[in-house]
């Protein structure tokens, strides 16, 4: 199985609090992989560690077998891994398509220079740089917006312009926090089978936190389970919702028992 | 956000800013460690007389500048911004002094002794109180118009915004200054039992050192408004409330905190502060004008920053220090006493550049991702 | 009908302190030798004429009271006549009495001859006679009770002409919508933006500024030419405030280099050193441009108001050494440099007023071509994405550290130029030409012109360089305005005069100019 990422016991620490607690988590390539957790857990900042915002003050993150904590997070979108945020974090003032043409930069090579003197390698960058994102705008819905200033965009389109700036570093890895929070059922069925299309049509490896458990039990292949920062569980959909320990984490102490006990009333209904 | 280093297996990243920094630092130290060792050893002329008058004088300094420092300290606490024109709350409280000892010093209350008596030497007490209460209260004054003009609207804008609302505030307050009273530097007239350069004389080396009535009046009284001021913060609800607002705002008001009246009246209690260290400077150093309170203002800031923008004891120190460190530093470097603002604007690039967190470091929450 | 008088008492109030405030700076002499100005040209006639003053007087004053008057009513969106009468009156009522009373007290001491010139310098006897109508204390002040309550009346009538007049602000509306919505048609965005336009408009542009400077005369060729170097500045900065967000406010330290650097290579004092104009003016560049990246290298990583303050220190500590006794040996300290070198063309002299105007001209072409260049490259966009948020930008791809000593090279780079070209032409520098005020110049034309928009900075720098250049009589008031300027820019309207306008890429291809099919 060819590992894509991997976090070896990666820990966390805020002073005195311990926020990820040697977590180990290795991705296949090609993998829709979730963490989830309930709230606090460490999940964002696991993610953080990963994409380089943090450095874990304990443990290694490797990317394709090669270290990348420490980095900074430009080297680290060069290698290939994008992000998307918790809280859309989108440049406001800049046009839809401009975040995304931002979203390339790391692929292009042209310098200032190139930009005064208009060099051939500028002109012919550019040109694609466009074509690509306009290419991307229609791929996530957003054609004819492309002109919009992004801070005047709808909130579903936000995601969706985040998800299309992230795209644009053609990435192998794609980490995306909460992909589908604040979205009505309907929309969160489209970005639902948008997320597997991806990983479909375009191979990249998508890790995903989320806390929809229809869109984490719907398309991930394996989950992460987090609770305070340590990793409690790790399986398939199936083995993670009967995981006694998971719905503890969730519905509390006592909260396995509540659990078995409604889907006894179910099956006997 | 750039430079981590991580633990056990990656390499050592160094970036070209920590190279500079680094190197900057070294250079800066061996240069202050030789001129410090050329006066002191090889030079050698001054005495411990003229020391401890630099001592004195810097001490003086500095207590007028931990007033104002705790007034950018307590602003950027719970607002997160530079208040630029703080410096001019200070030169409006220094014309507030100035304005009445001109008042008073107009009315004439003779005595047969003494016929051309004016009531500032016939009450010289009450006169210096009622210049401190009218200065402080114009300048608390001001504090509260700025902060509700100029920086209310713009209470969610990004810190560039407020920023340079700050500047023009600044600009704005010193160009009314200079238009209304002229660019003039006025001489302020004590009371006669206050005249400048009178005070104890103590004998130490080869000679006398004089203590200024004027100088030890500011700085027991800086001493005093600081302790004051560190028991509000500590022990009122006002106190409270401004340590809450200053770490969490939002937590705050749901918690039942007026903002909005917390935030003014740390702005009154920053205005006081500047007001009197702006009528003890009229009163010490005997020259007001629209520019009195620029430099100071620009100086009090650094010792804000200093001992840690937000940490209270810290500004209070850092203004001491850097009173101390502006009379003594040309003096100890062997260099021009022209370049005293040098000095001053040293230390801040040099604090901000190795130790943006201040010495005693910053009681904020910094901002997270 | 209580809320009526609260907000015609608050109006009052403050329309009652500014006018104080107008008064005590002087301002109500010079407005009212502005508005004789304006209708009897610029000969004015330096002797005191109050009877031609006093109905300007009247004009101005009556205009403050009528606004103070609609400012009273307009709060409440008044619904009947009665209340926004009584708004209006509330008004007029508390400014007369402030106004009146501050006029009885000064007019009483003036009559008394009492100096009040020695604390209130702007109140000279012009001031005071003019503001007491030429009446004594009591009657002035009874004037100017008078005129303040009627006008405010019939500014609290206007309001309610003003409030229903929501049909205005929908045309405006309107219009501004229809323009926008032709010039955003494919035909018609296609036709303005497309290369022939633009190349027409340069044409156009290029024409207009080389027949100019032969026409203007040396005065405007002197404050246009002032104009242009801070257009200069302004494009400079803006690269660093407007694009890479780095709010530097030192920035007049790269323009103190620059021109010293250029001063020092060609003023026969006190190095003998009188090198060729245009090898210094490299030279000078270079030095401004190395002294941003060393001092960028340090400071860049800090947050942003303290990298303000650094910068300011850095600006002020580069003046002070270059004032001080200690570098006199080099500087020439507090005298400045004089004799500084003109610009030569194949060894002819080339200085003469038009031909530097041509030199300052081609400079700011050429650099607004680099800027509109870089604008809406990969380097342009990675620098807004750092301003907008440089965290994200980094984890995007920029190489932020990079970009932004980058900003700072070029901006200072440009500020070197600037520094040079003004040194050239003044055939002077000095350490007070390089104070901290040029620094709040230039950012203001950054933040009024529109931070991030090139032609922002032309219309900047026209503002609040040529304008007070031209009204020599506001001089005294212009730091004032600037102050007031600033803060109310941020309040209404941070975004500047003229916006800068993000380019519509999906639509056509700004590169290949023409729509694609």
């Amino acid at each position: 199985m060819d590992i894509i990422l991997e976090a070896r016991t990666v820990s966390k620490f805020f002073g005195g609090l311990i926020a990820v607690n040697e977590a180990d988590i290795a991705v296949p390539r090609n993998m829709i992989y979730a963490i989830i957790g309930p709230n606090g857990a460490g999940k964002t900042t696991l993610f953080n560690c990963i994409s380089g915002f943090y450095t874990p003050e304990e443990g290694q993150v490797l990317f394709e077998g090669q270290p990348i904590q420490g980095k900074a997070t430009n080297e680290i979108a060069s290698l290939g891994i994008s992000r998307t945020y918790q809280n859309i974090r989108l440049f406001g003032d800049m046009t839809a398509i401009e975040n995304i043409l931002v979203g390339q930069h790391p692929r292009m090579k042209n310098t200032w220079l190139d930009a005064i003197l208009s060099t051939r390698r500028f002109r012919v960058e550019e040109k694609a740089a466009i074509e690509e994102s306009r290419q991307l705008l229609k791929f996530v819905g957003l054609e004819g917006l492309g002109d919009t200033l992004a801070c005047n965009l709808p909130y579903g389109a936000q995601r969706r312009l985040e998800i299309a700036r992230a795209l644009g570093n053609k990435p192998k890895l794609l980490l995306l926090d909460e992909p589908t929070a604040g979205m009505n059922p309907q929309e969160t069925n489209e970005m639902t089978s948008f997320i597997k299309n991806l990983r479909d049509e375009l191979g990249i490896t998508i890790l995903l936190i989320e806390h929809d458990m229809r869109v984490v039990m719907g398309i991930s292949e394996n989950i992460t389970v987090l609770d305070y920062g340590t990793k409690i569980a790790e399986g398939t959909p199936d083995k993670i919702q009967s995981n006694p320990r998971v719905i503890e984490a969730y519905l509390g102490p006592g909260g396995a028992a509540l659990s078995e006990k409604y889907r006894q009333r179910k099956n006997n209904a | 956000m750039s430079e981590n280093s991580s633990p056990q297996s990656s390499k050592i990243r160094i970036s070209p800013g920590q190279i500079a920094r680094l190197s900057a630092g070294i250079a800066v130290i061996a240069w202050m460690a030789w001129r410090l060792y050329t006066v002191l050893f090889v030079e050698a002329i001054y005495g411990i007389d003229t020391w401890t008058r630099f001592a004195i004088s810097g001490l003086i300094l500095g207590g007028m500048y931990a007033l104002i420092a705790i007034g950018y300290t307590l602003v950027y606490g719970i607002m997160f911004m530079i208040n630029f024109a703080h410096g001019e709350v200070m030169m409006i409280g220094a014309f507030g002094g100035y304005f009445v000892f001109e008042a008073l010093r107009n009315i004439p209350m003779p005595t047969p002794e003494d016929p051309k008596l004016s009531f500032l030497n016939a009450q010289p007490l009450l006169s210096v109180l009622l210049a401190f209460l009218v200065g402080m209260t114009i300048a608390a004054i001001a504090g509260y118009y700025l902060e509700r003009i100029a920086y209310r609207p713009l209470r969610q804008a990004p810190r560039l915004i407020l920023l340079i609302t700050a500047i023009g505030a600044s600009i704005f307050l010193q160009n009314a200054a200079m238009l209304m009273f002229g660019p003039q530097r006025q001489t302020v007239y004590n009371p006669v039992l206050l005249t400048r350069g009178t005070g104890w004389e103590i004998p130490m080396g080869k000679s006398v050192v004089m203590l200024t009535y004027t100088g030890t009046f500011s700085f027991v009284l800086s001493i005093l408004l600081l302790i004051i001021l560190y028991l509000v913060v500590q022990q009122t609800r006002l106190g409270r409330s401004m340590r809450a607002v200053a770490h969490d705002k939002d937590t705050a008001a749901l918690m039942g905190v007026d903002v909005n009246d917390t935030v003014s009246k740390t702005f009154i209690i920053s205005g006081l502060l500047a007001g009197a260290a702006g009528v003890m400077w009229g009163i010490h150093n005997g020259l007001v004008n629209h520019f009195t309170g620029f430099l100071p203002g620009i100086k009090a800031f650094t010792a804000a920053v200093l001992g840690g923008i937000g940490n209270i004891p810290g500004a209070m120190l850092g203004g001491l220090f850097l009173g101390v460190v502006e009379a003594m530093g040309p003096a100890a470097l062997g260099i021009d006493f022209q370049l005293k603002d040098v000095i001053a604007f040293s230390i801040l690039v040099l604090v901000l550049i190795f130790r943006p967190q201040g010495i005693l470091g910053e009681a904020l929450s910094e901002e997270k991702l | 009908m209580s809320n009526s008088i609260r907000n015609g008492l608050r109006a009052g109030i403050i329309f009652g302190i500014v006018i104080i405030f107008l008064f005590l700076i002087g301002f109500t002499l010079i407005a009212p030798e502005l508005i004789s100005k304006l209708y009897q040209g610029s000969e004015q006639t330096k002797d005191f004429n109050i009877g031609l003053l006093l109905p300007n007087l009247v004009i101005f004053m009556g205009l403050l009271g009528i606004w103070a008057g609609i400012t009273g009513a307009k709060e409440d969106e008044p619904d009947t006549w009665a209340k926004a009468i009584v708004a209006g009156l509330t008004t007029g009522l508390t400014t007369g009495l402030l106004v009146g009373i501050t006029a009885f007290i000064v007019g009483t001491l003036y009559q008394n001859e009492v100096d009040i010139r020695d604390y209130l310098v702007s109140l000279s006897n012009e001031n005071i006679i003019l503001f007491l109508f030429n009446q004594n204390a009591l009657t002035g002040a009874l004037y100017q009770f008078g005129l303040m309550t009627i006008t405010s009346v019939i500014g609290g009538i206007l309001a309610i002409g003003v409030g229903r007049a929501s049909w205005r602000k929908n045309l405006a509306e309107k219009i501004g919508d229809s323009v926008r919505q032709t010039a955003s048609m494919p035909k018609v965005a296609g036709t303005i933006n497309s290369k022939y336009t633009r190349f027409a408009l340069l044409a156009i542009i290029i024409v207009i500024s080389f027949a100019l400077p032969q026409q203007w005369g040396s005065y405007w060729n002197y404050v246009m030419g002032t104009v242009g170097i801070y257009v200069l500045l302004g494009i400079g900065l803006n690269i660093i405030i407007g694009w890479a967000g780095q709010l530097v406010l030192g920035y007049v330290a790269f323009f103190a280099i620059g021109a010293y650097t250029f001063a020092l290579l060609t003023s026969p004092e006190p190095h003998h050193l009188e090198w060729n104009f245009w090898f210094a003016i490299v030279l000078a560049i270079l030095a401004a441009t190395l002294s941003g990246v060393l001092l960028g290298l340090p400071i860049l990583s800090l947050r942003g108001d303290y990298l303000a303050i650094v910068t300011l220190g850095f600006g002020e500590i580069v003046r002070i050494m270059i004032k001080s006794d200690m570098m006199t040996g080099i500087t020439n300290g507090p005298r400045g440099l004089r004799d500084v070198g003109g610009p030569t063309l194949f060894g002819q002299d080339f200085s003469t007023d038009i031909n530097f105007m041509y030199l300052i001209i081609i400079a700011v072409l050429l650099t607004t071509f680099l800027a509109y260049r870089l604008q809406n490259s990969r380097t342009g966009r990675g620098w807004i994405a750092i301003r907008e948020d440089d965290t994200v930008a980094q984890a995007t791809g920029v190489n932020t550290f990079r970009s932004k000593l980058l900003s700072l090279a070029l901006g200072a780079a440009i500020a070197g130029l600037a520094g040079a070209l003004f040194a050239s032409r003044n055939q002077f520098t000095g350490p007070e030409d390089h104070a901290l005020m040029v620094s709040i110049n230039v950012l203001c034309i950054v933040i009024v012109g529109g931070m991030g928009s090139i032609p922002g900075m032309f219309l900047g720098a026209f503002v609040l360089k040529g304008v007070p250049e031209m009204l020599r009589e506001v001089e005294i008031y212009r730091l004032l305005v600037f102050g007031a300027l600033l803060v109310v820019m941020m309040i209404i309207r941070p975004e500047g005069l003229w916006p800068l306008q993000r380019p519509r890429i999906e639509k056509y291809d700004e590169h290949q100019k023409q729509i694609p099919g």
